[in-house]
């Protein structure tokens, strides 16, 4: 899957390599925030009542 | 692009990809391999985010948090409110035994009055305690806590209840910790017995709570947030470990404190 991502990156080298660095970012932010809600569903709610 | 590079392309493609090559059985079996090895990285991420990278950020924000809460501490108003002991009927429903201001006795001989130390409310969000607990490794330093318990203010670990008393006030002081995740402040709340001391630092010095109750309730059983007579803390986290199921509640009272001997005498 990553294989693929990166050939459909267009431009030079050096293009691609900034833009996979970006999507990256990007997808282990989203990533942080999904787990988080994720967890805060699953395992720890913070021990809020009410 | 040379033709071996090509072909390694190729390789990798079929590798991961459709694998024409195999038959429809083999086919599905080559996908469902790929999907749970997807499923098995995802729930790995997830562990080590909820157990390591959750915990890590809230410990950076801890000196932070400390600055913060100096600042609210120096930035705290800090009022005097007159309390005089009444000697009224005590079984009345209707007369809370205390009055303050200057008048109000209406014994013999005036009672002394006292003075009860109150703290203007933290902005929310802010820092403006440090919660600590002796028998507990992880709280023997102190951890921040903030003020409200949205989920952007829990991030931080522990969180104070709005509405409910500041610790070192008369009432009900609640405050609520992430148990497994998010710095785990109170991962070993489990720990605590009837009697184990527990201490709370705000602008005006140092409350010291007696634990006196602990229980599991459920995460609707709000009235473990209700007021109470006298002065509580009351600690909230998630119950058991690794679930939010339920919830475990360690009721404390204070017994030591810049205000604990007037809300004694008000009590």
């Amino acid at each position: 899957m990553i294989r693929r991502v990166w050939r459909v990156l267009p431009g030079p080298q050096w293009a691609r390599i900034s833009q996979a660095i970006v999507l990256t970012a990007v997808f282990l932010v989203v990533l942080h925030y999904f787990y988080s809600w994720l967890g805060i569903v699953l395992l720890d709610q913070g021990g809020t009542v009410g | 692009m040379t033709e071996t590079q090509e072909e390694t392309r190729q390789a990798g493609d079929t590798a991961e990809g459709a694998a024409p090559g195999l038959g429809r059985g083999l086919r599905i079996l080559h996908n469902l391999g790929w999907t749970l090895i997807y499923l098995g990285v995802f729930t790995l991420g997830f562990v080590v985010h909820q157990l390591f990278v959750t915990t890590w950020f809230a410990e950076q924000n801890q000196p932070e948090l400390a600055l913060e809460r100096l600042e609210q501490w120096e930035s705290t108003e800090i009022s005097e409110v007159v309390v005089v002991p009444d000697s009224t009927d005590p079984d009345d429903p209707n007369d809370p035994g205390i009055s303050s201001g200057a008048t109000g006795s209406t014994g013999d001989e005036p009672p002394e009055p006292l003075i009860l130390k109150v703290e203007s409310p933290p902005d929310l969000g802010a820092a403006f305690a440090l919660i600590r607990i002796p028998k507990i490794e992880r709280l023997q330093e102190g951890w921040n806590v903030v003020e409200g318990v949205r989920t952007a203010d829990l991030r931080n670990g522990a969180g104070h209840m709005p509405d409910t008393a500041l610790p070192g006030q008369p009432g009900n002081s609640v405050i609520s910790g992430h148990r497994t995740t998010w710095g785990q402040p109170f991962h070993e709340l489990d720990a605590l017995d009837p009697g184990d001391r527990i201490e709370v630092e705000t602008a005006l010095g140092t409350h010291i709570y007696a634990v006196r109750e602990i229980l599991v309730v459920k995460p609707t059983d709000f009235w473990v947030a209700d007021p109470r007579e006298g002065a509580w803390l009351t600690l909230t986290t998630c119950h058991p470990k690794f679930s939010a199921r339920q919830r475990l509640v360690i009721a404390a009272e204070l017994v030591f404190g810049p205000n604990a001997e007037v809300i004694e005498v008000m009590s």
